[in-house]
């Protein structure tokens, strides 16, 4: 390693060819000139090259240095060029008056779009409901995912078995998951549909009314997502030392105060964990919906994905699905920190001694 | 005999089973309505007792069945291949570069290694209908739309931060008092890689890669929007069987799912130990 | 009455016998400690008689009752455990409380029991921490008080002073003799460390692979061990045990052959005949050097001298045997030097073939 270093050291070439600082001069005003001078198709790639310029100066640099840098440019370049690029171009698009579907150059528009997504009642209502449904699924999903935990806390024989049953919804797709309530939903030979006609004689169209819809994709997320809270609350259940139950119990402590005292402190963190994530991935929901309602009936189940869906690839609003996406970004951005942060805080507790 | 604290018997077991079953059963229900004909999958009432019949399977392989006079090309056999190709090439490259990676960041961490994980961890958290807005027009604008190359790069990206984040926590567990003693011992990084930290990780690797197959198996979002004709996966096709004109097709939904069943509940009972750790991207261990 | 009492207790796990029908009583107000190497089935007893584990056979008694079949909270026990099991977000204050919730308690006389058990255990400053904000030697004094703070049939300790540094072991041996001879409760300690068995215990019992070998005052165990087992188990250095034959047994004395060397002896042991092989015993304390070689004694060469500050621990080397002699720090010896060993008589041990103590007297 340290030969590679001295070797690159004299090389002038390799030196000017590591220089990132004056690649990303380059793409930073490369970019935005090309948007204002070039078509839209010419603008990408030289921003696209720009991109690929500094990803590849950061990487020469990388080279032959420290292991660090060298050991994670790879995967750092390629989340650069497909995920990193791409956000920060729909966000330079937001800016801009422009249709995917247009081949009218785009035009400046500042925060125009930003203004209209936020006051655009529309917005307010799809963020309501998708309030309504991750409220609802994600506390459904922690009160099952805790009694769950509190069956499968013991051991008993054939364990094992029965939670490969109840965690396999879990790694289940969602498509299928969305097709088969679709199927168990359909008006007249699902089985709810003909369940409830053993008791009114009637046939059952659950997804007729806005709240039945609701349900209907509550209940297939939360049967889905269920096992996940389970998991974690198991994973805090088991992590309560025996000693402290056999000290409650000759210490003859009620049900309800060992389990105040001893298990829910146990418990209480990997709950917060367990509502973050989940609400964070409630907050995303997309394929269940697409495929059970699509939205309906009216708009009355369309979570803000599948507007963000409808506005960005049915009616080609570009501009307003970057603006849109990008508060949604900040939304989970805020989320995921305050995820993060709990984890770490978890993980220093669990570090320092008992 | 009394309960000892934390033991339970079969009473316990039996209590358990009835709860389990309860859970499983829109899973078993589809199991089940793979095996009948179309006309049972749909009867009223819901039949428990019907002739099996392989019918859907062969449908999903034998390309083709019958729709009254004129044979409908199921074509799920392209799309099994395109599902398997896909997932198993971005799995594999994202292993490869994540594990790299991974190992960077846990042994020679960055000045502002944690603001790296982040962001590598929150472009998997963010919604894929966000992320996915600029990369369509970013494949647009290049061709990459509907190509395999495309699709495995994108899902390469995707699967990426996972694999990040769980290998490198497989990496954070392991003793360093290990490597630098084969260090002192004269071998180099490279060896120490390969022959030490990795055979310590085998099972890690194994439960990343699996982990990175379903989730790529089941996304639906960026396939639906950048796989083309040639390069359609199964859940697109099988959102599309139910978006379809003619009567869906239970039956054969029920085979694929039914089919996909299988490696999933082995996974599960396999990877029981690691599944948390999966399913929380490695946020969380235990 | 306070008491506990096992009959013919066994436990099993699987086809591992951890406990083989223990007999044991505790009388009211005594201390019994339980003693062996880890894994000898003494943290199974204990956990037996609070009902943590169920006992395969035999009856447990505990105040005379038989309690096989109530659970834990039944049986009107405190316990202290190895980890001392403080409630973790609890104050040293409600983790006192916490087994007087059961009695429904006014809150004032719960406040008052707190104080008196925190003055006793000198808590007072500590009583609005968490168990994670204490020292090592305020939980274990938290771990007690919340034991004592009922009024229990019985009191267990689960190698309490396990975790503790040495200094503060001496003190709380102490105080935790001082609170339960107050007490007059049945009081099982387990431990491993024979000299917390030693100081704490009114009676000992010694165990070794579920079996009970030996249950004696300290005094006993030590002068008296019954086999070879406790003799080689208690006492540090430990005792010297020798392979010898019995070469002759005469009126007030014996002869022996010990390592090729002869050696004649003012005791009597009725029980053994001449040529019979023995184990012969004989603790470090016990013998000392002499300048001149005489038919009492046995000679060896010094191997090691290790001092210890007040006394010299001096290994001899006898033959093959190695043999350790304490003698005070003024004696002074060179290794490899030749010396002359004589045992007091009255502190020989000697042990039959199937490893039994051989009495004095018939």
């Amino acid at each position: 390693m340290a030969t590679q270093a001295q070797a690159a050291a004299p090389g002038g070439l390799k030196q000017h060819f590591s220089n990132w600082r004056l690649a990303l001069v380059i793409a930073i005003v490369a970019i935005p000139g090309s948007v204002f001078l070039f078509p839209l198709e010419t603008a990408f790639w030289v921003s696209f090259g720009a991109v690929i310029l500094v990803t590849a100066t950061v990487v020469t640099r990388a080279w032959g240095r420290r292991p660090g840098p060298l050991l994670v440019a790879p995967a750092l370049a390629t989340l650069l060029v497909m995920n990193i690029f791409p956000l920060l171009w729909s966000l330079g698009l937001s800016f801009f008056h422009f249709r995917a579907n247009r081949l009218s150059p785009p035009r400046f528009a500042g925060l125009n779009y930003f203004e209209k997504v936020i006051s655009d009642p529309n917005v307010w209502d799809r963020l309501q409901t998708t309030a309504i449904v991750v409220v609802l699924t994600v506390g459904i999903q922690l009160i099952v995912g805790f009694l769950l935990a509190l069956m499968f806390e013991r051991e008993f024989p054939g364990r094992r078995i029965l939670l490969m049953l109840v965690l396999t919804p879990m790694m289940l797709s969602f498509v299928a998951v969305g097709a088969f309530f679709r199927y168990y939903y359909e008006p007249t030979f699902g089985l709810l549909s003909q369940a409830v006609r053993l008791v009114t004689g009637e046939p059952y169209i659950l997804l007729a009314s806005p709240e039945g819809a609701i349900a209907g994709i509550v209940f297939a997320d939360a049967w889905m997502w269920s096992p996940f809270v389970m998991l974690l609350v198991l994973a805090g259940l088991v992590s309560v030392p025996k000693y402290l139950y056999e000290a409650a119990e000759i210490d003859r402590a009620s049900w309800w105060r060992r389990f105040r005292t001893i298990t829910l402190p146990y418990i209480r963190g990997l709950l917060l964990l367990a509502l973050l994530f989940r609400t964070i991935e409630a907050f995303k929901l997309f394929d269940v919906v697409f495929l059970i309602t699509e939205g309906g009936p009216g708009t009355s189940t369309e979570t803000i994905a599948v507007y963000l869906y409808r506005v960005s690839f049915q009616y080609f609003k570009t501009a307003e699905s970057s603006a849109l996406a990008y508060i949604l970004i900040f939304i989970v951005i805020v989320l995921t920190n305050l995820y993060l942060y709990f984890v770490q805080q978890r993980e220093k507790e669990e570090e320092a001694p008992a | 005999m009394r309960r000892q604290i934390g033991r339970a018997g079969w009473g316990w077991t039996g209590f358990s089973a009835v709860v389990s079953f309860i859970y499983f059963f829109p899973v078993l229900w589809i199991v089940l309505t793979a095996f009948k004909a179309h006309t049972d999958a749909l009867a009223i009432p819901p039949k428990w007792i019907f002739t099996p019949t392989l019918e859907n399977f062969v449908s999903v392989f034998a390309r083709a069945y019958i729709k009254g006079q004129t044979a409908v090309d199921t074509n799920f056999d392209v799309y099994f291949f395109n599902s398997i190709f896909i997932a198993g090439s971005s799995v594999l490259i994202a292993l490869i570069i994540g594990t790299l990676a991974a190992y960077g960041f846990s042994r020679y961490p960055l000045k502002g290694n944690n603001t790296y994980l982040f962001i590598i961890l929150t472009t998997r958290m963010l919604p894929p209908i966000v992320v996915i807005i600029p990369i369509f027009l970013m494949f647009r604008v290049s061709g990459l739309s509907g190509t395999y190359l495309g699709v495995i790069l994108l899902y390469t990206a995707f699967n990426l931060p996972f694999t990040i984040w769980m290998m490198k926590s497989f990496f954070d567990e392991l003793s360093p008092e290990v490597e630098d003693a084969a260090r002192l011992d004269g071998s180099n990084g490279y060896r120490v890689f390969f022959r030490v930290c990795m055979p310590q990780v085998k099972a890690g690797l194994a439960a990343t890669a699996v982990f990175g197959l379903i989730l790529t198996w089941n996304e639906f979002l960026f396939a639906l929007l950048l796989t083309g004709v040639e390069t359609r996966t199964v859940p697109v096709a099988m959102a599309q069987t139910i978006g379809g004109d003619i009567g869906v097709r239970w039956g054969l939904l029920a085979a694929i799912e039914t089919l996909f069943l299988i490696p999933v509940v082995v996974v599960v009972y396999v990877l029981q130990n690691h599944l948390l750790r999966g399913v929380t991207f490695g946020t969380i261990r235990r | 009455m306070s008491t506990i009492r096992l009959r013919k207790v066994t436990k099993r796990f699987g086809s591992l016998v951890a406990v083989n029908r223990a007999d044991l009583d505790v009388e009211a107000g005594e201390v019994l400690c339980l003693l062996g190497p880890s894994g000898c089935g003494k943290t199974t007893t204990l956990r037996m008689i609070a009902g943590l584990e169920d006992a395969t056979e035999g009856d447990i008694l505990i105040a005379e009752q038989r309690v096989n079949h109530l659970r834990p909270s039944q049986r009107d026990i405190a316990m202290v455990f190895q980890f001392y099991a403080l409630y973790p977000v609890l104050t040293v204050a409600e983790n006192l409380a916490y087994p007087l919730h059961y009695e429904r308690l006014a809150k004032e006389e719960i406040a008052k029991r707190v104080k008196r058990v925190a003055a006793l255990l000198e808590l007072e400053s500590v009583l609005e921490r968490t168990p994670g904000q204490l020292a090592e030697g305020e939980k274990q004094r938290a771990a007690v008080g919340r034991a004592i703070i009922r009024d229990p049939n019985c009191f267990l300790f689960d190698e309490p002073l396990s975790r503790l540094d040495i200094e503060q072991r001496q003190v709380m041996r102490g105080q935790i003799k001082e609170l339960l001879s107050g007490l007059s409760k049945a009081t099982v300690i387990v431990t491993h460390d024979q000299l917390e068995a030693l100081t704490m215990a009114d009676r000992i019992a010694v165990m070794r692979d579920g079996n009970i070998e030996q249950v004696a005052s300290p005094h006993r165990i030590f002068t008296e061990p019954t086999n070879l087992f406790v003799a080689g188990f208690i006492g540090t250095p430990r005792m010297n045990l020798v392979e010898a034959a019995l070469t002759e047994t005469g009126e007030g004395h014996c002869r022996f052959e010990l390592g090729g060397q002869r050696v004649r002896l003012p005791i009597t042991r009725p029980g053994l005949s001449a040529g019979s092989r023995i184990t012969f015993g004989v603790r470090p304390r016990a013998c000392e050097f002499t300048s001149e070689p005489g038919d009492d004694t046995i000679s060896g060469t010094v191997d090691l001298v290790e001092p210890m500050g007040a006394e010299t621990l001096v290994h001899l080397l006898h033959g093959e045997q190695d043999l350790r002699v304490v003698v005070d720090r003024t004696i002074r010896l060179a290794v490899g030097e030749q010396a002359h060993l004589r045992f007091e008589p009255e502190s020989v041990h000697l042990f039959d073939e199937s490893g039994r103590r051989v009495e004095a007297a018939a």
